[in-house]
């Protein structure tokens, strides 16, 4: 429980105590060792990007700070409790109430329309039918997709489907949001309105964002980046020596 | 890019004539421009004239009489100086970072402090810093289009930039074996 | 959860938790494609069947013994051989059952994505069984009611066709026993709601995905294997409340246990055969077709299997059965029975005969359902390697080697099993074995079946669109 650890103060000044932290995490499929004891923080509010080539194990550090897999080894504690051990079905509901995950594609159910899509989580949580739409149609709203709440996936260009799959991600108003490659299928312009939209909302409603990605561009919208190799953490003296050696000069 | 700071780090390796210097700055740097004589002639007149390179002495084995220069004290700290000087992310600035990688890795072999690939970390971080900047200034609530664009520009430019560092970082260790074995 | 959370999140009683469910599941289907439709018309379809065939086996088991109504057919007025028939007409679920288990797969690939889509929007693995089982469950009511409604009016009309005979051919004098006919009505989807939820058991429904615990073949046989036992163990029981009845059915009892462990050999060979085959083929191929048909045979040896299964016991059963046959009729044409003797086993084995090809229509038409299946879940792949240029004859032969290949030597296999089964039985009459009639039946059986594998090639074309080759 009390090995959230204080290893990496911030660049800037002390941190707030972390509302989901993911503690010397190992995980394996197989032969493949995805994760080598990865240790990431995470505070409320904060937009956190995590960075790394094809295979360095960002999406499984994902999967593991999401309660999506267990990792073989170490802790992820969300607000003080450890969500591994955790058994799959109060990590479920976890997930339901205060997280939202996103995806690259895939998400979104083709048989529902976009607002039930959205509303998708509210009805499984009991919300009655009614309700659950009228907050699903506000938040489409925000994403400006509402014009398209009638239509089903499959009606959707890319940039509007990831809307409508940010929407349903954050219609719970939940605490994180986990996102995978969110813009992965996107072309930029579609790309550029999706992560606004994500960012504006996620800073209005003081949600803590992941966001997995190989895109500097994308990494670019987060407060701090997070690099992965080969499943550990990238070393980050880069900003602190940085400006250590541009301002002190030497000589 | 630094032509001085460029024959400083040719220079860590051992003493060396302007012919032979021009001759490996040219092999190390295929994609830049190749120095003019002259111009390895001038730059180690003014690294002379600053301290920071000695004459060494002159050969004249059966041709014309050549000069031989060797780096000082100083030159060596100029030398590290610049190499762990962050360059300041802007557009088309890669160059200059490969020029920083390439004679960190000669500097390196030759005993000098000097980290390539921690400087290509750092330097990434930089250039991450001001992509975050820029992407702020952008998804500002009103921000007009003209700056939105500009911001874009730099940015998709940064990003290729950055890109590079990414693929060249992954790919450090193979460099520094093909520099700095003959 | 979170002290912060809204009141509207927390989690619902226990009342509202199955209202929701339901609500979920007829959104879903309300929104469901083609395939979708096709799939559940299918599952319905076999509900049907199966109704309908319990249905007549709790008919012709009604008939009480010393019943002074004489039928056409002598099978129904012996109550020594009764037992016998309602047995025939039980056995026909496994044909059905590995049908319904068929139709179920068609579009496996797509639900179990929605499947995870619903983990992935917060569903519990419960809520995602309770949707899947509602869905099969309500599928298979609307069948298993067409089936009561169908079987009370066929017996309507053979009522009225028949009414003021003496000898009538089916037993509509039978009155209808209620209770037994709507338990039957709501068993079968009771038990397909049951082994929709048991198949779901066997997979881990994560947000990432649909994963298999165990491998598939092994446990699918498992399945197979209790289900018959199931449909027998009862069949049994039936037979063993009667007393007198047990050793009348023990002969056929035997028979099926002969049937089931000679089809599942045949099972197994099918799959290592289609593997064999597969592994050697690959490195020898000269043709595209043969090469692409073998690559899919080793990479999965038991997707034909699962397909071949029923195929394969109806097989061994229709050899079996010709055999005896043949053999009881040579009998009983050399030793002079009297006129009503020989009318007697030929109305009987009349009646079985039809049992068998009822049976093998429905195998085939399982293994038709299964080949479009197959297709319709690799069509992306088959519109890539088309795209890429590999002509739309060659993907035709190749899906058709795909059925021909393994199942040949299943059938062979299957073939010799029964010609065993009927052999045994000659046994004791000492006779010459009849070969010709028999072993006519793998041909025909070996020929439907590619019959049915080429009538899902129309499908191909469809499969091939360049459209398939977008993201859904």
């Amino acid at each position: 429980m009390n090995n959230s650890p204080s290893r990496t103060p911030g660049p800037t000044g002390p941190r707030r105590a972390p509302i989901l932290a993911a503690h010397a995490l190992s995980k394996s499929y197989g032969a493949t060792e995805a994760l080598r004891g990865a240790s990431v923080e995470l505070t409320a509010g904060e937009i956190l990007a995590l960075t790394g080539a094809s295979g360095s194990g960002k999406s499984t550090l994902l999967h593991c700070m999401a309660g999506i897999v267990e990792p073989d080894a170490g802790a992820v504690t969300y607000e003080g409790r450890r969500l591994d051990g955790l058994p799959e079905h109060a990590r479920t509901l976890l997930r339901r109430t205060d997280f939202g995950v996103v995806f690259q594609f895939g998400q979104l159910i083709p048989e529902l329309t976009a607002r039930d899509n959205v509303a998708l989580p509210l009805l499984l949580a009991g919300v009655r039918r009614q309700a659950a739409e009228q907050r699903a149609d506000a938040c489409l709203e925000r994403f400006g997709v509402r014009g398209q709440a009638a239509s089903r996936p499959g009606e959707l260009s890319g940039g509007q489907a990831q809307r409508v799959a940010m929407a349903r991600a954050l219609v719970t108003e939940p605490k994180v949001i986990f996102a995978d490659e969110p813009t992965g299928a996107l072309d930029s312009l579609a790309s550029e309105q999706v992560l606004t939209a994500l960012v504006h909302t996620a800073r209005e409603a003081g949600t803590a964002v992941l966001v997995v990605t190989h895109d500097a561009q994308v990494a670019a919208y987060a407060d701090r980046e997070v690099q992965l190799r080969d499943g550990a953490l990238v070393p980050e003296p880069a900003a602190a020596t940085a400006t250590a050696r541009v301002a002190g000069d030497e000589h | 890019m630094s032509t001085r700071h460029v024959l400083l780090g040719l220079l860590a390796g051992g003493p060396s004539h302007g012919y032979d210097l021009k001759r490996r700055h040219d092999a190390r740097f295929p994609g830049a421009r190749p120095l003019a004589y002259a111009q390895v002639y001038t730059t180690l007149q003014r690294l002379v004239r600053d301290g920071l390179v000695e004459v060494d002495g002159t050969d004249a084995d059966g041709g014309p009489e050549r000069t031989r220069y060797r780096s000082t004290e100083r030159g060596i700290r100029e030398l590290t100086g610049w190499l762990g000087e962050i360059t300041p992310p802007a557009p088309h600035v890669s160059n200059e970072i490969f020029a920083k990688v390439v004679v960190g890795i000669l500097a390196a072999a030759a005993g000098e402090a000097a980290d390539p690939a921690g400087h290509l970390l750092a330097q990434r971080a930089a250039h991450m810093a001001r992509m975050r900047e820029l992407t702020a200034v952008k998804t500002a609530a009103d921000t007009d289009l003209a700056t939105v664009l500009s911001a874009d520009y730099a940015l998709t430019h940064l990003d290729a930039d950055l890109r590079w560092m990414t693929t060249t970082a992954a790919r450090i260790a193979a460099l520094t074996e093909e520099i700095t074995t003959p | 959860m979170s002290t912060e959370a809204p009141t509207a999140l927390a989690p619902p009683g226990p009342a509202r938790v199955l209202l929701t469910d339901a609500r979920l599941a007829t959104d879903l289907l309300r929104g469901a494609g083609r395939r979708e439709w096709w799939r559940l018309g299918l599952v319905a379809f076999g509900a049907f069947l199966a109704t309908c065939f319990a249905l007549a086996a709790g008919t012709v088991a009604a008939i009480p013994d010393g019943h002074p109504v004489r039928y056409t057919n002598g099978l129904l007025n012996g109550s020594g051989v009764r037992p016998g028939l309602v047995l025939a007409l039980v056995l026909l679920l496994v044909p059905v059952l590995a049908f319904v288990g068929q139709a179920t797969r068609i579009g496996a690939v797509h639900r179990e994505r929605r499947f995870a889509a619903l983990r992935l929007a917060g569903a519990t693995t419960r809520q995602v069984r309770t949707v899947a089982a509602l869905e099969a469950g309500v599928t298979c009511l609307f069948g298993s009611f067409a089936g009561l409604v169908g079987f009370l009016a066929a017996r309507a009309v053979a009522d009225s066709v028949q009414r003021g005979r003496s000898t009538p051919v089916l037993p509509t004098d039978i009155p209808v026993f209620w209770p037994g006919f709507i338990l039957v009505t709501l068993a079968v989807p009771l038990l397909a709601t049951a082994t929709g939820a048991l198949a779901l058991r066997r997979v881990a429904i994560s947000p990432l995905g649909v994963f298999r615990r165990t491998r598939p073949p092994r446990n699918l046989g498992l399945y197979g294997l209790v289900a018959l036992l199931l449909v027998l163990g009862s069949a049994l029981a039936f037979v063993g409340s009667k007393p007198g009845l047990l050793m009348a059915a023990a002969v056929p009892a035997l028979a099926a246990g002969a049937v089931i462990l000679i089809g599942a050999g045949a099972v197994s060979a099918a799959g290592a055969s289609a593997r064999f085959l597969g592994n050697r083929l690959v490195g020898r191929a000269q043709s595209p077709a043969l090469l692409i048909a073998a690559g899919r045979l080793q990479a999965d040896p038991w997707a034909g299997a699962r397909v071949h299964a029923t195929v394969i016991l109806v097989t061994v059963v229709g050899v079996g059965f010709t055999g005896i046959r043949r053999i009881i009729l040579d009998e009983v044409n050399t030793r002079q029975y009297a006129a009503s003797d020989t009318g007697f086993y030929e109305s009987g084995f009349a009646a079985v005969g039809l049992t068998v090809l009822v049976a093998l229509a429905v195998a085939v038409l399982g293994l038709a359902v299964g080949t479009a299946e197959s297709l319709i879940t690799r069509r992306r792949a088959l519109a890539a390697q088309f795209a890429a240029g590999v002509p739309r004859s060659v993907l035709r032969r190749a899906l058709l080697l795909e059925t021909a290949l393994p199942l040949a030597p299943a059938v062979l296999l299957a073939g010799l099993g029964g010609l065993l089964i009927y052999g045994a039985y000659t046994a004791p009459f000492g006779s010459e074995l009849p070969l010709l009639q028999p072993l006519l039946v793998p041909v025909v059986v070996y020929a439907a079946c590619l019959l049915a594998a080429a009538a899902s090639l129309p499908l191909l074309g469809r499969a091939l669109r360049p459209a398939e080759l977008r993201h859904e």
